[in-house]
């Protein structure tokens, strides 16, 4: 009993440190008044059913946070893939097509485009650098892409681009979290922890959120780009392993029946729901549902996560490779997972940061390099999505953190022995497909030079109420209060692409 | 004197106005904080009069002032002006009347009082004239609006009908809604910055301070049209740059009507503008998804009792009835099972059953349910033998069936459905039938390859 009360006093005192000044103005506006007014309106809420309430209202919600919910509104979507290429693509070289930077080649930068900018690296005057790959156009819509990615070039009419995209940061580790967070700061849930937790998950086997990385690093952001914030952190990205074991463990150890572990668990979660009870930490029910997920996903994981069995016509279209770590693997596990009912698949491909400082990070030879590891697993998911009737349902999101600029970099004021571009924030080309997506559309027009949008300009945010959208949420409702006001993805910005919705 | 000064102390106005206000209400204050026979407060009170008095003078020299110069008409400010004066002579008779008296005068109290219903009256005046006579209706609810007698539409700009726009009169339909949207605020019969009014087609053609703004058939020639594609930065690009700003399409809009002659007769059909440029004002009139009958909602015990029987059980949405049923955790729902399903034969629209263990039995089941729209099959024994038993679901819309054993013939049982969209039966004898044939339906057999390129292979 009395470790009980050290620990209630314990909970009050955490209670407090996470009051702050917004907590206390609200309540002097609503308490002192409510103080009068509820006795009047309610009557006495103790004793109603012969107790004091612990303060705890728990719903079925509470109970089992992952339980599926349904959406605000019927969204086109269910479930999304999201493919970022983490260090950022050239938009230059892949579909945003400047036949005047060719003209302008090896030529000073106007002073114009300068003129109060800053840069990653570039410092003085840099030289432009036209375009390095060959473009033409794809497809009834006729959608300019390079010769960099030819089997995507096939798929076109599948996706609705975005040609003039622009972020506020030019560094990969903001710029991810702005990407997947809405923050360029830590601490705010990513679009796949904001989904989970408004939608739950369909298959109570597997996590709602899994994220697979390729590429041989994870982004530079960290983990905190599939991060659940401030929300609880049971709606975070769960990452599976890209080489080996997808999780590690899921097999019974020798001597360890799978019924015996049930009991284990079991007492485990008995223990810690006691503990719940008197505490009421929600981290206390993550817990409890991580063990009881763990459990559950042994019967799934293993099949689901198992490529093998594939026929080998799709281990072609793919392009995988059993066993090894890749893109191509992590598309069709995407495929497998959301035909399974997960509600977002995160893959991260790293490598596309192209200063052209060397060989591999130059954008007509290491950046080609790059595009023929994507180039036919993502062609071949948006197809083998759209054969299985998937595409209705599953939005696909294909983008990096930022785009690249149309001059040389020149790093530390020196020319770079390759060709590369430096981070850019005015201008870059992203694409969606799938649940909902307007099938064709190009949306956006950069200047000459591929250097700004100067028509149909779209922010992170609006991307991220395009696809809360297309998910059956309004971003402006779809709030979570932590810190005494109600936060939202989109913080106060963000406005629907309407042209790109079907 | 310089140019500037006067324009600029009329700009002065709405914080000069403050001090009378502030300054008026301490006297008044201490006037009712005094009891009869006290008179402590007398010689501030006396004080804050004096100096209320003054300041309302400030208040109204620098009112007229902006009046003459902020392009405000005379009968938006008339009232406002005279009981700004009237304010400022009751607080100078009252600074009179005290005197050098040790004693209030007479209904000294009554007298405050009138002073503040003046002064609360001269101010909701000046503030409608800022902010709009409707500032302090606007947040109300709008049944308490429609109470005090207010409309509620709003200026929410051209709505146009998908078929028979040709027909509308361009100026009224269009024109007149682009204009109530983005201009009217600053340009209308009361507040007319510029000179000009933009309220109405004859208000229009009267023009601004600069003259005219239309000449019709030369969009580029009108003022209305220039400067809305003048640069943001330009210091004539209306509207200003902090305003909502016009869609590139009402631009277009507005060019073309221009272009057209400009006059109020012209016909949206006669102007040469696309279907793209109007498509953002059309009412989309598009059907919902799923049927749009109504059914009573689901229990609360009958879905709590699907899922704890297995299945995945939500309603499509927060308000709607339809529920989606899926078997993604139920593997061994089998024929039998579909008694668990029963109780929720009119609210299904999205059944899942892949991967389970059902048979070509099933469909018989399902039959039975009226409002189903999207029916997977996938990786189950269907042969296909009963597809023409969907005929009996006339909202089906989507129907999945691959790795199934359906066959290219089969699937005619389907033609003429009246609702059926889409068929997927990847991976079936069907998708490997080439023979083709034509069906009232999208077939979607799959198949797909990238074939090898050469370039597939080469590293650099």
């Amino acid at each position: 009993m009395k470790n009980l009360e050290k620990l209630l006093s314990e909970l009050q005192v955490q209670k407090l440190q996470t009051q702050t000044r917004r907590h206390f103005l609200r309540d002097c506006v609503s308490k002192v008044g409510g103080l009068a007014l509820a006795p009047l309106l309610f009557g006495c809420e103790i004793g109603k059913d012969g107790q004091a309430k612990t303060g705890l209202n728990l719903s079925e919600r509470d109970l089992n946070p992952l339980a599926p919910l349904p959406p605000p509104f019927a969204g086109k979507a269910k479930s999304i893939i999201y493919l970022h290429m983490a260090g950022a693509p050239s938009q230059l070289e892949l579909f945003d097509f400047k036949p005047e930077l060719a003209k302008l080649h090896d030529q000073d930068c106007p002073e114009s485009l300068l003129e109060g900018r800053k840069f990653a690296f570039i410092r003085g005057v840099p030289k432009m650098l036209g375009p390095q790959a060959t473009f033409s156009q794809h497809g009834q819509s006729g959608a300019w892409v390079s010769d960099y990615l030819p089997h995507f070039s096939k798929v076109v009419d599948e996706v609705a681009f975005l040609k003039a995209m622009h972020t506020d940061q030019f560094n990969h580790g903001p710029a991810q979290l702005f990407m997947q967070t809405g923050s360029p700061r830590l601490g705010r849930p990513s679009l796949g922890s904001w989904v989970t937790y408004g939608l739950g998950t369909v298959n109570q086997n597997l996590p709602g959120f899994v994220v697979l990385t390729s590429g041989g690093k994870t982004p530079d952001a960290g983990k905190s780009v599939w991060g659940s914030g401030f929300l609880p952190s049971v709606y975070q990205g769960v990452q599976c392993r890209s080489k080996g074991d997808p999780v590690l463990y899921l097999e019974d150890p020798s001597g360890m029946s799978r019924d015996l572990k049930k009991n284990v668990i079991s007492a485990i979660n008995q223990a810690n729901q006691e503990d719940f009870e008197s505490i009421g930490d929600p981290e206390i029910l993550a817990r409890i549902n991580q063990f009881e997920m763990a459990y559950r996903m042994q019967i799934e994981v293993p099949e689901v996560m198992n490529i093998n069995d594939e026929p080998e016509y799709i281990h072609q279209l793919y392009g995988t490779q059993p066993g090894e770590e890749s893109f191509a693997n992590n598309c069709l596990l995407a495929r497998k997972l959301v035909e399974k009912g997960v509600r977002v698949v995160q893959l991260y491909d790293w490598g596309w940061d192209t200063h052209g400082t060397d060989k591999d990070g130059s954008i007509d030879m290491g950046l080609r390099n790059k595009c023929r590891q994507i180039d036919r697993p993502m062609s071949a998911l948006l197809l083998d999505l759209k054969q299985r009737g998937l595409l209705e349902d599953t939005l696909v999101v294909w983008g990096g953190e930022f785009g690249r600029t149309p001059m040389q970099e020149n790093r530390e004021g020196k020319v770079q022995g390759f060709k590369g571009r430096d981070h850019h924030t005015d201008a870059f080309t992203m694409w969606v497909a799938g649940g909902g997506v307007r099938k064709g559309a190009s949306y956006g027009i950069t200047d000459d030079f591929g250097f700004s949008g100067v028509d149909e300009r779209t922010s992170v945010h609006d991307l991220h109420a395009t696809l809360l959208h297309l998910m059956g949420f309004d971003h402006e409702k779809f709030t979570y209060d932590f810190q005494g006001r109600p936060f939202r993805l989109t913080d106060v910005e963000g406005e629907l692409i309407r042209k790109i919705i079907a | 004197m310089i140019q500037f000064v006067f324009p600029l102390f009329g700009r002065f106005h709405p914080i000069l106005v403050h001090l009378p206000i502030g300054i008026l209400l301490f006297g008044i204050i201490l006037v009712f904080l005094s009891r009869k026979g006290q008179n402590t407060h007398l010689a501030s009170i006396r004080l804050a009069f004096l100096f209320g008095g003054m300041a309302g003078v400030l208040s109204s020299v620098s009112g007229f002032l902006q009046y003459r110069y902020e392009g405000f008409t005379w009968d938006s400010v008339q009232f406002h002006f005279f009981l700004g004066l009237a304010t400022t002579a009751t607080a100078f008779w009252l600074y009179y009347e005290l005197g050098k008296k040790e004693d209030f005068p007479s209904f000294f109290k009554a007298k405050s009082a009138a002073l503040v219903a003046l002064l609360m009256f001269t101010g909701h005046l000046g503030g409608n004239i800022t902010h709009g006579e409707t500032y302090l209706i606007e947040p109300l609810p709008a049944g308490m609006q429609q109470l005090l007698g207010y409309e509620t539409g709003e200026n929410t700009g051209p709505k146009l009908p998908a078929e028979g726009w040709e027909e509308l009169a361009y100026y009224e339909h269009v024109v007149q809604p682009i204009l109530n949207q983005n201009c009217k605020s600053c340009h209308n019969a009361k507040n007319h910055k510029g000179e000009l009014d933009l309220s109405s087609y004859e208000a229009l053609l009267q023009g601004g301070e600069d003259g005219s703004i239309l000449s019709g058939g030369d969009a580029e020639a009108s003022a209305l049209f220039a400067r809305l594609v003048l640069p943001k930065e330009d210091e004539d690009h209306m509207p200003p740059k902090d305003k909502r700003q016009l869609q590139k399409e009402e631009i277009e809009l507005i060019r073309a009507w221009i272009a057209l002659g400009g006059k109020t007769e012209s016909k949206l059909g006669e102007a040469d503008i696309s279907v793209e440029t109007l498509e953002p004002f059309m009412e989309k009139t598009e059907a919902p998804f799923y049927p749009s009958a109504e059914v009573p909602p689901l229990a609360d015990e009958t879905l709590k009792k699907l899922k704890t029987d297995g299945f995945f059980a939500e309603t499509v949405d927060k308000e709607s009835a339809w529920l989606m049923v899926s078997c993604v955790n139920y593997g061994q729902f089998a024929d039998a099972d579909w008694t668990k399903l029963k109780p929720a034969s009119d609210q299904i629209a999205y059944l899942d059953l892949s991967g389970t263990q059902v048979t070509d039995q099933i469909l018989d089941s399902i039959q039975s349910l009226p409002n189903l729209t999207v029916l997977k099959l996938n990786e189950t024994d269907i042969s296909g033998e009963k597809l023409s038993a969907l005929q009996s679901n006339p909202n089906l819309k989507n129907l999945y069936l691959n790795k199934t054993q359906v066959s290219l013939p089969q699937l005619k049982a389907l033609q003429n459905h009246p609702n059926l969209a889409k068929v997927f039966v990847f991976d079936t004898p069907a998708s490997a039938d080439e023979s083709g044939g034509v069906f009232s339906f999208l077939l979607e057999k799959g198949n797909y390859r990238l074939p090898p390129l050469p370039t597939d292979t080469i590293v650099y």
